[in-house]
């Protein structure tokens, strides 16, 4: 962390910005990783939810 | 190591806390549209000719009692509302249980039967994530009420049974003589490895007497 903050350019509140800026856009793009982990934690609790055999329909 | 921890702290944030947020939100909106979905149903039922629990009795009441059919909801709309007064769980229930309808809300299998009408209707919900709304459906007790509001009136479930069943237990969303409610959600909590199943029958409500007559009928002629 440290190392990243010394490699930015600009002033320190700059750099915060900057820093803030990055840990909000790897969250965005976490999310749909985050999305498929949770199924593992809580898929919705349908029953026969483990195949999708077309449009609304699960087996 | 420090950025694994920060990863899972993240993940746990966001599938605890972050995915309640929308949901919360989704409940409150539809909470205040429920008045006007029931409303605009009943219309939809009155103007299809098809009678209304409303409407004044029009015929001598030794006859066959009325069935009262429920509009047929919008797919991804909300449309009901689910009650268990034992573990004070009140929540709007949507039409269809894909994964972005189960993101509001308890979610209606739409090719199970409505609730409070004959058959078996099947709602499913979240256990841990987007607003948990089947977080204590553990603490359920055989005996137990639930009631579930729609347009044509407020429908009143007793607990018959509570199961634990594999998710590929298909068997527990058929078809079933009288009219049931069937309550699915993961299990144990935190994990999707198992169901958690509640089957409850119809005890009070506009299609109790009907429901309690074709009991009868069948019954007699067996």
């Amino acid at each position: 962390m440290r190392k990243l903050y010394e490699r930015l350019p600009g002033p320190a509140p700059v750099r915060v910005l900057i820093l803030v800026v990055m840990a909000v856009v790897a969250f965005v793009l976490l999310i749909p990783l985050f999305e498929w982990a949770g199924t593992f934690l809580d898929d919705g609790g349908v029953i026969g939810a483990l195949v999708d055999v077309g449009p609304g329909l699960r087996i | 190591m420090i950025w694994a921890g920060v990863l899972i702290f993240a993940f746990l944030a966001y599938q605890l806390f972050g995915t309640s947020i929308g949901t919360n939100r989704a409940q409150n909106e539809a909470e205040q549209q429920l008045d006007t979905i029931f409303e605009s149903a009943i219309e939809e039922l009155e103007a299809s000719g098809v009678p209304v629990p409303t409407d004044p009795p029009l015929v001598p009441t030794d006859v066959a009692p009325t069935l009262f059919p429920e509009a047929i909801p919008v797919a991804g709309q909300p449309f009901a509302r689910i009650l268990i007064p034992s573990i004070e769980m009140d929540h709007v229930v949507w039409e269809g249980v894909e994964r972005e309808d189960l993101k509001n809300g308890p979610g209606h299998m739409p090719w199970t039967a409505l609730p409070g009408q004959p058959g078996n209707a099947v709602i499913s919900g979240h256990r841990t994530t987007y607003g948990a709304p089947f977080f204590s459906l553990d603490e359920v007790k055989v005996g137990d009420s639930i009631t579930m509001e729609t347009a044509t009136g407020s429908h009143v479930y007793e607990v018959r049974e509570i199961l634990i069943v594999d998710p590929t237990a298909v068997e527990v969303t058929e078809f079933r003589e009288g009219a049931w409610l069937t309550l699915t959600t993961c299990h144990p909590v935190y994990s999707a490895a198992l169901r958690l199943v509640i089957h409850a029958e119809l005890i009070e409500g506009p299609n109790f007497d009907f429901v309690q007559h074709q009991a009868e009928s069948v019954e007699a002629s067996s």
